[in-house]
């Protein structure tokens, strides 16, 4: 039996819908822009990359008569060209630039999407503090009047820039050396930050320097490495920090007591991660409590963690893609691993993921434990 | 360097009326000649006035060649070579020879009977047109001329889809058609010899687009069909002929398999009958896992899939029906639709491409009250428009080119042995030295069963060469004693040495193209190891045995008493055998010699008797019926009066 047919035919339970592309090279990055569009983009280290702005096929967007539209496919919209690795993109909101970050890591590199063509052009750079070549800056964006840029590598090189101006707005302004793993920029004057080691940060711009953080590292750390990302304001009261660890470890924080995690569990996965640096855990934007994990494996995991209390030694996850796996990877060695995933913003259980091996899926999750 | 010039006619930045005109090194080509399915009036069809402004294309264009026969790519052909005029030859593969006249007759049905269409071509132009068409076979470099030589490539696409490399002196160009770099359920992927063209010419119908896998809109067919019977309603899928109807029958027969579905599938006889006969035909153009099964099982046989009667339309309960025609202009598929369309449980997929003004069109337009003689129908809901056309998932790819894997083509000996269905028959060809021998010699050794031939490998396997099918019965098949060449039959150009008993021999009957089809490409192998025979390609046998394959050619000489010069000779030859052959491509080259197919015949005079004339008659082993019949034919002379 053809294992990868048995899954196709498994799926048709599994998912309302599935949709499974071959990009032309990997991906690291999958940045929305509005709700009909992605960017991607290469992260090669020896060859030209491309950062393609993809327009969703149009099934998922219409919401009428959807029998009637036979488009499956991501219509390729803008492209453009990187001598460099990209590692991260983000788009800067009601304009027409993006931000990405890569190796070497001494620069950022700012892009307008033109509008009267298809050109992604590189328009400027953004010069970073501490010319690190084998750490890349993250990236956060300040959506404003005045559109300003959050990056840094380490955490005392974190630093805020106004795009227009090129005017550094804020720093850190500490001496620490370690190591930053993501940014998250939660409103106008706020934004969080997630070192490797699990030391998490919510920072008020407005202020000097004084973060609200843990210092303590997170629980099972030693050589464990952590991302976090902070859920939006519309999941209610609750834990919305949510941080992973590459050993399998999630925990569930309250922004208003970082030192005492709500909850914490570990995650069926195969562990350590292979490249803790993929490490990536979202909450969904439009289903209460519900969190998706990748990073381990060629899967995504997908999580609801209304039930969790306290310390919990295993937790199952509400479900799991595995097309990854078996559509691309079967027979493939080594085996796919996802590079990173999002949650749709407006369906509420439509996910993309990515793999290293350049292919993308899209897909419509079936809730089998809610009742129909 | 000589220039290479490229004109499209059609299909430059557009989907539809693919038409491009090559000028490499004073050489024209047009490749393609197809229709665009979104107009009614002339736009259809290419320009032609602009090749040339003077002089008959005939004499400007030294060929065409169509990739495969999609109506947008030969569509035009019919006009082109009729209704404007062009006379020379047209190069396409065999199975495209055989679909295309069909497709073409059902687009002039539909456009003249149905839709009252002035100015089209009629069903004896697609005739004549056809009978200009030269068949090529894969990796077969044809030569158009002294200097242009052409030579087919595998595209995937659609069952006989082909690229071609065109080449005159160093220069080249090669034109993709449409193609596939993934292999899909019944077609294999593109592949080409690694080369380097001057010029590349590729479809790019998806250059920016990001296709979604097959399988998933394979998957997303089969959850529409599936939960539409399992809710108890009937589903409609008109289709075409030929194309996407039989990967759809093979998923789903392969479904409902796996799922033990009792639910009745059911395809209009019309469907069946044709459609499946040609991909049973061709079956070596299919692809490797089809061509595996088809031993143990013929995958263009269903299970679950069932011939249609009109009366099941009315029966209770879930069912798939496909149907024909695929835009749900008339027929069967309408009349299906019409009993069908009101109750909301129902569904209908089209699969294909609707012509505006069909009830197709006006359904894939979100269309949901039509009406129909004079009755007004509610569609049934949803309507689902599925893409098929086969391109490539991941759309900008080009075709990687692969260095050749074939094995050499040397001259020499004959390995091939012969085994047509049924006990007799068991034409063997040998050649000289051991292989042939061998050969040979196992077979001789055996009534029935089938000669062994050794495998480099150690394990023992068995070679047959269906080299020719018949759809027939044996009794059939000419009995060629001049077939059974042992060692003694001379290779290479067979200068001189006509095969024995070849004149006791020769049929008396023309070959008859009816009832037998050629196989070239395939070769049967079995491994007694596990039971188990699988098709291979014969360059894969070729390879795995560790022998070498051989061209033969045969050359007779017909003596003719005929005072007239050569070139009149040769034209007279000509005319005769146009007249006689009428379903066969006769040609009468520049140089003054006259083909057949593949045969040449060449007048020459022996400087010794002016009164004698000499026809030097050359075909391949695998036009021997031919040319036998051709020889015969010319030893009783030419007539007299002009034909």
């Amino acid at each position: 039996m053809d294992p990868e047919e048995d899954w196709l035919v498994e799926s048709l339970r599994l998912y309302q819908d599935f949709y499974a592309f071959d990009l032309s090279g990997a991906t690291r990055v999958l940045e929305w822009i509005d709700d009909k569009g992605v960017f991607v983009a290469g992260y090669e280290s020896l060859k030209k990359n491309e950062i393609l702005h993809l327009k969703l096929p149009l099934r998922l967007s219409v919401k009428e008569n959807k029998g009637l539209f036979p488009e499956r496919d991501f219509k390729v919209r803008h492209g453009g060209f990187s001598d460099r690795s990209i590692f991260d993109l983000k788009h800067v909101p009601h304009t027409r630039l993006l931000v990405t970050s890569g190796l070497p890591g001494c620069y950022l590199q700012v892009w307008q999407v033109a509008e009267d063509s298809d050109v992604i052009k590189a328009v400027s750079t953004i010069g970073v503090h501490e010319k690190e070549e084998s750490l890349w800056p993250r990236v956060a964006v300040f959506t404003s009047m005045a559109p300003r840029v959050l990056h840094g590598a380490r955490l005392r090189s974190l630093q805020v820039i106004d795009l227009e101006s090129r005017k550094t707005t804020y720093t850190s302004d500490v001496s620490d050396s370690e190591e930053l793993s993501s940014l998250q920029v939660l409103d106008a004057d706020t934004f969080a930050f997630c070192c490797a080691s699990g030391r998490l940060g919510l920072v008020d711009t407005r202020q000097k320097w004084a973060p609200l953080e843990n210092r303590s590292p997170g629980p099972g750390s030693g050589g464990e490495r952590w991302c976090a990302e902070v859920g939006s304001r519309g999941q209610g009261p609750g834990p919305s920090i949510a941080s992973l660890g590459s050993d399998g470890h999630l925990c569930l924080l309250d922004p208003r007591d970082l030192c005492h995690p709500v909850s914490s569990v570990q995650c069926p996965v195969s562990i350590p991660s292979p490249d803790p640096e993929l490490l990536r855990v979202t909450w969904a934007p439009s289903l209460k409590n519900c969190l998706a994990i990748s990073g381990f494996d060629g899967t995504v995991q997908v999580y609801d963690a209304t039930s969790w209390n306290g310390t919990q030694s295993q937790v199952e996850p509400l479900f799991t893609h595995r097309g990854h796996v078996f559509l691309d990877g079967s027979g493939t060695d080594p085996a796919p691993l996802v590079t990173t995933h999002t949650w749709h913003p407006c369906r509420p259980r439509t996910l993309l993921s990515a793999t290293n091996d350049a292919s993308l899926h899209v897909w419509d999750w079936v809730d089998l434990c809610a009742p129909c | 360097m000589p220039e290479i010039r490229v004109t499209p006619l059609g299909a430059g930045q557009d989907v539809g009326r693919s038409c491009i005109l090559v000028s490499i090194a004073g050489k024209n080509v047009m490749l393609d000649c197809g229709m665009h399915m979104g107009f009614n009036d002339d736009r259809r069809f290419p320009d032609f006035s602009y090749i040339t402004q003077n002089g008959r294309l005939t004499d400007f264009l030294d060929c065409v060649i169509i990739s495969h026969f999609h109506l947008d790519h030969c569509g035009a052909l019919p006009y082109f070579s009729e209704m404007v005029g062009y006379d020379g030859p047209i190069y396409m593969t065999h199975p495209t020879q055989a679909i295309c006249p069909i497709l073409l007759e059902d687009y002039r049905k539909i456009a003249v009977d149905k839709k009252g269409e002035a100015n089209f071509f009629t069903s004896q132009m697609i005739k004549d047109c056809m009978k200009k068409v030269v068949a090529v076979h894969l990796h077969q470099t044809v030569q158009v001329d002294d200097e242009l030589e052409i030579k087919a490539y595998y595209a995937g696409h659609v069952l006989g889809a082909a690229m071609f490399q065109i080449k005159v002196g160093s220069e080249s160009v090669v034109y993709t058609g449409d193609y596939n770099m993934t292999p899909d359920r019944h077609l294999g992927a593109a592949w080409i010899d690694k080369c380097r063209p001057n010029l590349l010419i590729t479809e790019s119908t998806y250059a920016t687009t990001i296709r979604d896998s097959k399988r998933c809109r394979e998957r997303d067919f089969l959850k529409k069909v599936h939960e539409t019977v399992e809710r108890g309603g009937k589903v409609l899928i008109p289709v075409f002929a030929l194309g996407r109807a039989q990967e759809l029958c093979i998923l789903l027969e392969t479904f409902w398999e796996r799922m033990n579905l009792k639910v009745p599938i059911y395809f209009s006889t019309g469907l069946t009958e044709k459609a499946n006969h040609y991909y049973k035909l061709f079956i070596p153009w299919t692809n490797q896992k089809i061509r595996k099964t088809f031993v143990q099982r013929n995958m263009f046989e269903f299970k679950h899939i069932k011939a249609f009667d009109r009366a099941f339309a009315d029966n209770p309960g879930p069912m798939v029906v496909f149907a024909t025609p695929g835009m749900l202009h008339a027929g069967q598929s309408l009349q299906i639709f019409r009993k069908w369309a009101g109750n909301e449980k129902n569904m209908v997929i089209m699969p294909g491409y609707c012509v505006q003004g069909t009830v197709g069109h006006k359904i894939l337009s979100g269309q949901r009250k039509l009406e129909m003689e004079g009755r007004q129908v509610v569609s049934p809901d949803p309507v689902l428009g599925w893409q098929g056309r086969g391109a490539p998932p991941g759309g900008n790819r080009c075709p990687h080119p692969v260095a050749s894997a074939a094995g050499g083509q040397d001259a020499g000996g004959v390995h091939v042995i012969q085994r047509t269905r049924g006990r007799q028959g068991h034409h063997a060809a040998g050649g000289p030295g051991r292989a042939g021998e061998r050969a040979a010699g196992a077979w001789r050794g055996q009534e029935d069963g089938v000669p062994e031939a050794e495998d480099r490998a150690g394990a023992p396997g068995q070679l047959l060469h269906a080299g020719q099918w018949r759809d027939g019965d044996a009794a059939h098949e000419p009995q060629h004693p001049r077939r059974h060449l042992t060692g003694t039959a001379e290779a290479g150009n067979g200068a001189g040495a006509a095969p024995r008993g070849q004149e006791a021999s020769a049929p008396a009957r023309h070959p008859d193209h009816e009832g037998q089809r050629e196989c070239r490409d395939s070769l049967w192998r079995g491994e007694t190891k596990d039971g188990n025979f699988r098709l291979v390609s014969s360059e894969q046998a070729l390879k795995e045995l560790g022998l070498a394959e051989h061209q033969l050619r045969f050359t007779c000489r017909v003596h003719l008493h005929d005072t007239r010069k050569e070139q009149e000779m040769a034209l007279r030859v000509y005319s005769h055998l146009k007249s006689v052959l009428k379903d066969h491509c006769v040609q009468h080259l520049p140089d003054g010699s006259v083909t057949v197919e593949s045969i040449l015949i060449q007048a020459a005079a022996p400087s010794e008797d002016p009164g004698t004339k000499v026809l030097l008659v050359s075909w391949t082993y695998q036009d021997e019926e031919l040319g036998s019949f051709l020889t015969s034919l010319l030893k009783k002379g030419l007539p007299q009066a002009p034909s």
